[in-house]
């Protein structure tokens, strides 16, 4: 294990907007701010369209690819500013120590490739050519797909949606990356196939020390799995803590995420539902951007800038200036 | 009246034939009382999608017979013949697929209610309207098309089209698994609400805790077999299947925690 409580990455008022040529700049991320230590596992949640996997993107340095900029703020990776690294900078860390597992698993591998041919090319990225294919037997082993030599010779349409998922984070995980970013790993899997992938990446973080994102709307799942808790609305994170502190969230957007959960519901009970939709991009009001949706909005909430999170790095963070208003709820 | 407003009996999907046959669904019985909320939960390929389309009369059964208020549903190759054929509607997973990208969602349901009630285009855009305020969907997102609506919105539109033929079985094939959680909560009170106007639902989902939240009685499907039936809030608490347990154990949080306990112990 790596030392703990240390950054290993950091995102520090990242800003990230889409240039247009005759239109204005659309800022999609705004005031994203959160590190996540050696070996831990971070969770983030949000709506759609809060901007999750553009920080995901930040941190991989597929943001261009899709059209997006870093605008301002650091992206802080072990020393090295991210956010203005070139090209080849990044060849250095992509898939090598920065690891990535895609949202869709059921696109995921190319599906003319067989997965000895898909290991071997993350395999070569390593720079070692030597046993690789004793190497990638060792990684369908590590992710526990059994009858290795008959799914080595396999396309990935003869596999599962689980097996495929597990064969992406084998390709992650072939140059034993110190950073693993899951963007929705298990959605459009069924449960137990979900739980499953939960527990290959808690015994990858235990045995191997990567830090992990995961990247979900489930909350209960994140509750899980995770140390650590990122909450985004709109672009903005409003909420860092441990699960322990966000057991009792002190922002109103968490609590009400809260009480959207089925699963803590009790059957037949109403539940309760977050007001409007989240601001779409480009229409952000002034102030915080959840004003219009919050229940316990003061008129000092809708003037200014979106408010910075409120306490020390590390510890239980807010984004909410009213937080003493929040027993209300 | 029947005792069941829908039941299936004993039935059989084949798909194929020869080598290539697959048994999607395999002697599967099932009832549906007026005004209940019933469950099908599944993993993806237990079959549950193919028999909530037998139900739905677009698929014929290979063998077995589906009776709606005692009537046979299939009749030589109509299904749903009369007045039947819009007391039960369907709500399909996707809703980005299910509506027609064209048509803003106002056109969309007045279509539908056109055909049903067959009135001119003031009246049926009159009670489309009303049936997408009573979705909480306001008259401005009403005239904008799929693809300016959220995917929450989208589904709701797609349950005001299903609504606009007044069903009195919707069958509802996993409408919340393609949307955010706060939308699934603003989609269930919904389904909450058409239960209390007396509704028959029945829900198919991989989803437990909808499941749960929703339904009285739940049929566990595996392998096109129902493997458990009974009260959702028994089988919840004290399941008997294995694959059940497994299920249970596998939901995240703390609905999952109980039967992990359980699972370990033996």
């Amino acid at each position: 294990m790596s030392t703990p409580n240390k950054p290993l990455i950091q995102i520090k008022d990242v800003v990230i907007g889409i240039p247009h040529k005759r239109r204005p700049t659309l800022i999609i991320v705004d005031k994203a701010n959160f590190d996540i230590n050696y070996g831990e596992m971070v969770g983030i949640v949000g709506e759609s369209g809060s901007g999750k996997t553009m920080i995901c993107r930040t941190m991989i340095g597929t943001l261009e690819r899709r059209g997006g900029k870093i605008l301002s703020g650091e992206v802080i990776f072990e020393g090295q500013n991210l956010a203005t690294a070139s090209d080849a900078t990044w060849k250095n860390l992509r898939g090598k120590s920065i690891g990535y597992v895609p949202q869709s698993a059921l696109a995921g591998p190319n599906p003319v490739l067989t997965i000895e041919a898909q290991l071997t090319e993350a395999l070569r990225n390593t720079g070692d050519t030597k046993n690789i294919k004793a190497r990638s037997k060792e990684l369908l082993d590590l992710v526990k797909i059994r009858r290795v030599d008959t799914v080595m010779k396999q396309y990935p349409y003869q596999l599962s949606g689980g097996m495929r998922q597990r064969v992406m984070i084998a390709c992650a995980l072939a140059t034993s990356p110190k950073l693993l970013i899951a963007d929705e790993p298990t959605t459009g899997l069924d449960v137990t196939v979900q739980s499953q992938i939960m527990d290959l990446l808690k015994e990858i973080r235990s045995t191997m020390g990567t830090a992990i994102v995961l990247i979900s709307h489930d909350l209960a799942l994140i509750d899980e799995v995770c140390d650590r808790v990122v909450v985004m609305h709109a672009g903005a994170t409003v909420e860092v803590g441990s699960v322990k502190e966000l057991e009792k969230p002190r922002h109103p957007y968490t609590i009400a995420l809260n009480s959207s959960r089925i699963d803590i519901a009790k059957p037949g009970s109403e539940l309760v539902t977050i007001k409007g939709n989240a601001p779409s991009v480009g229409e952000w009001n002034l102030g915080c951007r959840f004003a219009e949706r919050c229940s316990i909005v003061q008129s000092d909430c809708k003037v200014g800038v979106h408010p910075e999170l409120i306490g020390a790095s590390g510890t239980h963070q807010s984004a909410c200036i009213h937080t003493e208003l929040l027993e209300r709820i | 009246m029947a005792e069941f407003l829908l039941e299936a009996k004993n039935v059989s999907v084949t798909f194929g034939s020869g080598s290539t046959k697959v048994e999607a669904v395999k002697n599967c019985s099932l009832t549906l009382r007026s005004g209940e909320p019933i469950g099908i939960v599944g993993e993806s390929g237990s079959g549950k999608s193919t028999l909530a389309r037998v139900l739905a009369g677009l698929q014929a059964p290979t063998e077995g017979e589906i009776f709606f208020n005692g009537e046979p549903v299939y009749k030589g190759s109509k299904s749903y013949t009369g007045e039947a054929r819009r007391q039960v509607q369907m709500v399909f997973q996707d809703p980005y697929g299910s509506l027609n990208p064209q048509l803003t969602g106002l056109n969309a349901v007045a279509e539908a209610v056109r055909i049903h009630d067959k009135t001119n285009k003031d009246e049926s855009e009159n009670r489309a309207l009303e049936l997408l305020r009573r979705m909480g969907i306001a008259e401005l997102d009403a005239i904008k098309k799929p693809r300016q609506l959220s995917g929450g919105q989208r589904q709701r539109v797609s349950v005001a089209r299903a609504l606009s033929a007044n069903p009195t079985v919707l069958l509802a094939d996993e409408p919340t698994s393609a949307i955010d959680q706060s939308a699934q909560a603003q989609l269930l009170n919904l389904f909450r609400g058409l239960l209390d106007d007396g509704l028959s639902i029945v829900l198919v989902s991989h989803d437990l805790g909808v499941i749960r939240y929703l339904t009285q009685r739940v049929y566990v499907m595996k392998d096109g077999v129902f493997v458990e039936s009974g009260i959702t809030e028994e089988i919840f608490n004290d399941p008997l299947e294995d694959y059940t347990k497994l299920l249970l154990a596998s939901i995240p949080g703390d609905l999952g925690v109980a039967a992990r306990r359980k699972l370990n112990k033996n």
